[in-house]
């Protein structure tokens, strides 16, 4: 063996048990720390370690006080619906519909009254192909739901926090007995909702209410209450949930809307980074859901879905729904092959003959585009590499210039009222940042009233896992989270020996034989 | 009595601690423009509740009402002369 070769290897393998023993004891280190519930300290290139560290909840709520914090949130909340009730459009609106406070973020006017109706009828829709008979509904508000879902319903718990809505609701239901005597209605924070039993209702429903909560720990305690008042069998339908892989998509959308014609790239980039930083609602990837069955092993199946509807506005653009099935489930498993839309690109025209050549065999399409966000899309990808002075208007024209078609998700669902003999699914379970979702076609004879098929959908990359929501006012709890690791560490290692970085993640994302992913902890960095 | 002076201070706060730090006039529209959001909305309303005594249970809400330095001052005069 070369001696000179030898040599080297022996001072690479010297060099690299140093970094080793260097990264387990930054881990060592920090999982020590009660701040810390998961620790994994990464090779950064060269003599570079970044630490992630998965916060501990409790920590981040009580001793450096993100609950108080968070109580003030859903305080605030609860005055905006409070104060909304005393409006003299509220006071004038149908029963079960009134839709104050519906505002579009484009225009900060109230979304049109056709576009809210038709969300409200695939909302119902959804919930009711569920089957509920007896239905907990957290954020109940003036009851847009419960007028249409109690009908159907035995018994039809309605729970809102603002008593100034809950008024409102209750006046609305002495005029209409029939569904009254369904309806009982509980003044309650969700996180807070005492007194049902386990297993008292087959479904419930947080419609629309999610992104009021002040962080994904607060609706993680509402869920693991959810899921202990569900029977199996039941499901938990979570409604109009706002989509973090489409959050920089949907703040691009939005300033580009608003920005006068003149005001140059740098300033449209300035102040699509400011919105996303600033958005006061809570902001959940799918990846939050797929990642509840480790936690609360009741929930057999996630079902992560675009919404239904042909209206054009942020609800269906960038929010989705999410059905958690409480076990049993039905077995996980793959119905059919799915097909890569980027192979073949099929059009409409296309996918009815794939629907007729398949006939009786279920099958999958992955990674459709998504008509309803080409444009913006389109937009976002222009702007990455204009110039500084490159103006708004001029982006404007070339996106809508530029814009490939992509297909309507409501295109698809349409397939269904066809005779094609197939219901349609859709799914956002891969959390692309492009918005394009997976489509399964399922013989309508082989679903036997399931409404959740097992369907094998596409998973998202590892590297989702690693940041499940955004952090609505919670930037001063993680630095200082950070600060006191850093300062941990400082105090208990040589400099030398301290990392180089730390971050905060909300999981540590693993590889399939359960190994911290690494390199995709160093790329949710830059996500 | 607190004035127009500290009406504009607490809307400059209100906007500071947003990050916006661009020059406004009393008439420019504060919520529908979209520099404030819903969730700042709250605290124009706890401060008007507090330091003027309005009751919006009674007076009615609309986001009008507090949409700019100039709307909030109406709404304070009026209720203040109806008082």
């Amino acid at each position: 063996m070369d001696p000179l070769t030898n040599k080297l290897d022996d001072a690479a393998a010297h060099e690299q048990a140093q970094q080793a023993g260097r990264r387990a004891a930054i881990e060592d280190l920090l999982r020590a720390h009660p701040g810390v519930r998961e620790a994994a300290a990464i090779q950064d290139g060269g003599n570079k370690v970044a630490a992630f560290v998965v916060p501990d909840n409790e920590f981040v709520d009580n001793v450096l006080g993100r609950a108080a914090a968070g109580s003030t949130i859903v305080g605030k909340w609860r005055k905006i619906f409070d104060l909304s009730q005393f409006s003299k459009q509220a006071t004038s609106a149908c029963v079960g519909f009134n839709t104050m406070g519906w505002d579009s973020s484009y225009t900060h006017g109230a979304i049109p009254a056709d576009q809210m109706h038709e969300w409200v009828e695939n909302t119902v829709g959804d919930i009711l192909r569920l089957s509920p008979k007896s239905v907990c509904e957290i954020g109940c508000g003036t009851g847009m739901l419960v007028m249409r879902v109690a009908p159907h319903c035995d018994r039809y718990v309605a729970v809102d926090q603002s008593s100034a809505v809950l008024g409102r609701l209750r006046q609305q239901l002495e005029t209409i007995p029939d569904i009254a005597r369904r309806v009982e209605v509980v003044e309650s924070q969700a996180a807070d909702l005492e007194g049902f039993g386990e297993s008292t209702f087959d479904t419930l429903v947080l419609s629309s209410v999610v992104q009021f909560f002040p962080n994904a720990a607060y609706l993680s305690k509402v869920l693991e209450k959810a899921v202990g008042l569900v029977r199996p069998g039941g499901h938990i339908y979570v409604g109009d949930v706002r989509s973090l892989p489409l959050l920089r998509a949907f703040a691009s959308s939005v300033e580009l809307f608003q920005a006068p014609d003149e005001l140059s790239a740098d300033e449209l980039r300035g102040r699509i980074l400011r919105r996303m930083e600033r958005d006061p609602e809570l902001v959940l990837s799918p990846a939050y859901f797929l990642s509840l069955p480790r936690r609360f092993p009741k929930i057999s199946t996630v079902e992560i879905r675009p919404l239904r509807g042909r209206a054009d506005n942020e609800m269906t653009r960038f929010r989705y729904e999410a059905i958690l099935r409480i076990g049993p489930g039905a077995a996980a498993g793959r119905e059919g092959e799915f097909l890569d839309w980027n192979e073949r690109r099929p059009g409409l025209d296309e996918i009815r003959s794939l629907l007729r050549r398949h006939a009786k065999q279920a099958f999958g399409i992955k990674a459709i585009p998504n008509a309803r966000i080409e444009r913006d899309l389109t937009a976002m990808a222009i702007l990455e590499g204009a110039d500084a002075a490159y103006a708004a208007g001029e982006l404007r024209r070339k996106a809508e210039q530029d814009a490939d078609r992509g297909i309507h998700p409501q295109s698809l669902f349409d397939l269904e009222n066809e005779a094609t003999g197939f219901a349609v699914f859709l799914s956002w379970a891969a959390c692309r940042r492009d918005g394009s979702y997976d489509a399964f076609f399922v013989p309508k004879e082989s679903l036997q009233g399931a409404a959740l098929p097992p369907i094998g959908w596409p998973e998202p990359d590892a590297a989702e896992f690693a940041r499940l929501a955004n952090a609505p006012g919670q930037a001063r709890f993680r630095d200082q989270l950070v600060a006191l690791l850093a300062a941990h560490c400082r105090q208990n290692l040589p400099d030398t020996q301290a990392p180089d970085e730390i971050a905060l993640v909300d999981t540590l994302p693993r590889t399939a034989d359960g190994k911290v992913a690494g390199p995709e902890l160093l790329r949710s960095r830059s996500s | 009595m607190k004035g127009r002076a500290d009406i504009r201070a607490f809307v400059q706060g209100l906007l500071t601690a947003s990050g916006d730090d661009r020059p406004f006039a009393d008439s420019d529209s504060l919520l529908f423009s979209g520099r404030l959001q819903s969730i700042d909305a709250v605290e124009i309303v706890v401060f008007l509740e507090e330091n003027f005594g309005i009751d919006f249970a009674q007076v009615g809400f609309d986001k009008e009402q507090i949409d700019s330095v100039d709307a909030i001052c109406a709404l304070t005069e009026s209720v203040a002369k109806s008082n």
